[in-house]
């Protein structure tokens, strides 16, 4: 009997120290992995040797031994076209690694949507989101996630770090309940880019009047050239024109109505905006097998010339360098917002700005990680780095800066870009930042469905009012 | 020790750490996603208990109404037309006599690719501008077929590229079969005076239907499973028009961190799926008899 419990004995202990065994296994597994990944950061460089001073800082720190500890960051500054606020994260992360001992960064690039709708959401259902990532503002992203108690609150921080006042009003969508938990790194606007040279080529008007803009899609078609490049497999980039229609047509204070049930999605001035996209679909005024191309597709028939107009962000005008992606037309390309809509509701010189893109935090930080998220805050959101932004990259400022920084500004397009938002009325948001997740996925289902032909305007906004009415409701309980 | 080993809880304890495993990483994320399927939990916080609303909103939804008629046309599909065809190809195969080998090394290649691989290839064979059957197409002076993007054929062309991925697959299965008969009775028919297509269907394919069922049986399945392909190909666009179940509950879930909702999909995937098999194994399966040679 004692026999058979020893030996029981001893194999249960064999077997729970093998268990044991595989648990530490995987740990040493997990940390081991982080030094090889955390690799990444030290193979950019080549992005700016300007700040190379600062790093010998770091390993001058080294002799106190410190305590080495990574912080992980996402963003999406990945591929050619983003290569330009890339450097400006590199030399951010660089300056902070050198000023907070021990600390490394592990950079993680993903792609933009596939962050924002995939990546980011599925890793704050399971908590564990990277300490510093890329955010957007609004309903369905930064305020949905301050909600769950997964943001660090950032008052504290700014408020330290003097930063409070700095910022325009730009803050709103990154608030819940006055408290801060994102931080915009600039803005943009979404305007009409062009072909100077095919609009030359065809005695065309710059598109600043409505019946100049019909008229310049109408000799572009007859021309076989596509007038508007578009790339609709991601929604996202089609919803741009809509919501500027929308802003255009029904006010500019309709995008901001539509959580309240201020302003509907079937009122007849929205189902008009989607008409206007239906027709325009119909004249073949986009690209052909739009539903099947890539954001970056678009750029790249622009680009080619295959196309004489593209809506687009004005972050873009940073791929037109003589440097970038599209150098093929560096200096031929222009930047006018859309033009007023006849019979259009409200101001016609407002214009869409947004200033939804920026960083976030997790708010499961140790202390070391806190230090580093506030040394990275100080240097990123800094008056250089938003000069930076704006002069090497077209991104407008999110910060207060002097006019005389402003008037630093040489490249023509971002000139275009201040210009067009200096004659600006009044500015309104991208409805993806005011409206819930739920509703702007039906808008992006809806619209490729438009495009495809497949709905009428008044089913898309009578489905997107569908969801609407439901999320308003269930905001109410 | 031996009468250790006579212990039947000795067993037990061996078998112990896979049962755990088996609870923790298969039943207990099975028993949870019954119990999301009934909530609105949407990932983050508000998880109420709500009933039937998720599956009453599934079957009122249009969209995955779409995507249950589009995973049936991939079984009509994959049983009225591919198992046909695997069955001729590999009827040709068997009766080839030079170069087996490499016809079924052939076949069988697309079915070790990665499925991401073969997406993204067949991607480039479809792309509109650059693409090999457009530019086919063009020598004809045909105008460019948006294959991807254009709802009337993306289906058909994310079928097409499944079937190649798939058949070598089946086509080696029953190629084995075919192989498995004893030449003797093809001999005796030869000498009988039939000829190959009648030696074919009288006498090749009744032997080999019980692999045939297997096939058939393993095509619903995989036609009601179907789901990468579609992601990485279209990710279920345009505008829905490949979207399958599957991909549908993807897009749900964790796109659009409806998890209560996904769920509640994934249950009726589930229902759907065994009840499809079940139903081919009482009505077919169970009413063949065994092949004796």
């Amino acid at each position: 009997m004692t026999k058979k419990l020893v030996s029981v004995l001893a194999l249960s202990v064999a077997m729970s120290a093998f268990l044991a065994a595989c648990g530490s296994d995987s740990e040493k597994g997990g940390n081991s992995a982080s030094p090889s990944s955390s690799a990444s950061p030290s193979a950019s460089p080549s992005a700016s040797p300007s700040e190379s001073p600062s790093a010998s800082a770091s390993e001058s720190a080294s002799p106190e031994k410190v305590e080495n500890f990574t912080v992980s960051l996402r963003h999406i500054q990945i591929g050619e076209a983003q290569k330009f606020r890339k450097a400006i994260l590199d030399d951010v992360v660089k300056k902070t690694e050198a000023e907070v001992p021990g600390l490394k960064f592990e950079l993680d690039g993903v792609e933009d949507s596939v962050n924002r709708f995939t990546k980011l959401p599925a890793e704050m259902a399971a908590g564990n989101p990277p300490k510093i990532f890329d955010l957007f503002g609004g309903a369905g992203d930064a305020q949905k996630y301050a909600k769950a108690g997964r943001l660090l609150d950032l008052t504290p921080i700014i408020d330290e770090l003097g930063l409070k006042d700095k910022f325009l009003n730009v803050l709103d969508t990154f608030s819940v309940d006055g408290k801060v938990y994102g931080l915009p790194i600039g803005g943009n606007t979404e305007g009409i880019f062009y072909n100077t040279d095919l609009f030359a080529k065809y005695g065309l008007n710059p598109p600043t009047t409505w019946d100049d803009l019909v008229k310049a899609a109408d000799t572009l078609k007859q021309n076989n050239i596509t007038p508007f490049a578009v790339g609709s497999k991601g929604a996202w980039v089609p919803n741009m024109l809509v919501n500027t229609l929308i802003g255009r047509i029904a006010g500019e204070g309709t995008n901001a109505g539509f959580i309240t049930g201020a302003s509907k999605w079937t009122s007849p001035d929205v189902v008009a905006a989607y008409q206007i996209v239906a027709d325009w679909e119909k004249k073949g005024y986009f690209t052909k097998g739009e539903l099947g191309k890539e954001y970056a597709d678009m750029l790249n028939d622009f680009v080619a010339g295959k196309a004489g107009m593209m809506f687009d962000g004005s972050w873009r005008s940073s791929a037109f360098k003589d440097e970038a992606v599209g150098a093929a037309i560096a200096g031929k390309v222009a930047f006018v917002a859309l033009p007023a809509v006849p019979n259009g509701k409200g101001d016609q010189t407002s214009v869409n700005a947004n200033y939804a893109n920026g960083y976030g935090f997790s708010s499961d930080l140790n202390d070391n990680e806190l230090k580093a998220v506030k040394a990275f805050i100080k240097n990123l959101y800094s008056d250089e780095m938003q000069l930076r932004g704006l002069l090497e990259d077209g991104v407008l400022p999110s910060m207060k800066l002097s006019d005389e920084s402003v008037g630093q500004v040489s490249d023509p397009l971002v000139k275009q870009v201040l210009d067009v938002l200096g004659k600006a009325g009044t500015t309104f948001p991208h409805f993806d930042s005011v409206v819930q997740s739920k509703v702007y996925t039906e808008t992006e289902t809806q619209l490729q469905k438009l495009i495809a032909g497949k709905a009428k305007p008044e089913d898309v906004a009578k489905a997107i009012q569908k969801v609407q009415d439901a999320e308003n409701a269930a905001a109410a309980k | 020790m031996r009468s250790t080993l006579k212990n039947p809880y000795v067993y037990m304890l061996f078998v112990l750490p896979t049962i755990v495993l088996y609870f923790l990483f298969f039943i207990y994320p099975m028993l949870t996603s019954v119990f999301y399927g009934f909530t609105n939990w949407n990932g983050l916080d508000t998880k109420d208990f709500i009933g039937f609303d998720n599956f009453v909103a599934a079957f009122k939804d249009a969209d995955f109404r779409n995507s249950i008629l589009n995973n049936l046309y991939i079984l009509l599909f994959s049983c009225c037309i591919q198992v046909p065809l695997i069955i001729v190809f590999s009827l040709l195969i068997s009766s080839v006599k030079r170069f087996q080998g490499f016809y079924k090394t052939t076949v069988f290649m697309p079915s070790i690719l990665s499925t991401s691989v073969i997406g993204i290839l067949w991607g480039y064979i479809y792309d509109s501008d650059v693409g090999l059957l457009n530019n086919i197409l063009k020598i004809f002076g045909i105008d460019p077929i948006y294959w991807l993007a254009d709802t009337k054929w993306a289906l058909f062309s994310i079928l097409v590229t499944n079937a190649w991925q798939w058949m070598g697959f089946y086509i080696v299965l029953i190629l084995a079969a075919i192989l498995a008969i004893p030449k003797d009775i093809d001999e005796a028919a030869m000498i009988d005076g039939a000829t190959g297509v009648q030696r074919a269907w009288y006498l090749t394919v009744p032997l080999i239907k019980p692999i045939i069922n297997v096939v058939i049986m393993l095509s619903i399945a995989g036609a009601l499973r179907v789901v990468d392909i579609v992601l990485v190909m279209t990710g279920g666009g345009p505008a829905g028009a490949t979207d399958v179940m599957a991909s549908y509950m993807v897009n749900k879930a964790i796109k659009y961190g409806d998890y209560g909702y996904g769920t509640a999909l994934s249950i009726i995937i589930f229902i759907f799926a065994l009840i499809l098999t079940a139903l081919y194994q009482i009505l077919i399966v169970r009413r063949q008899e065994r092949v004796e040679y």
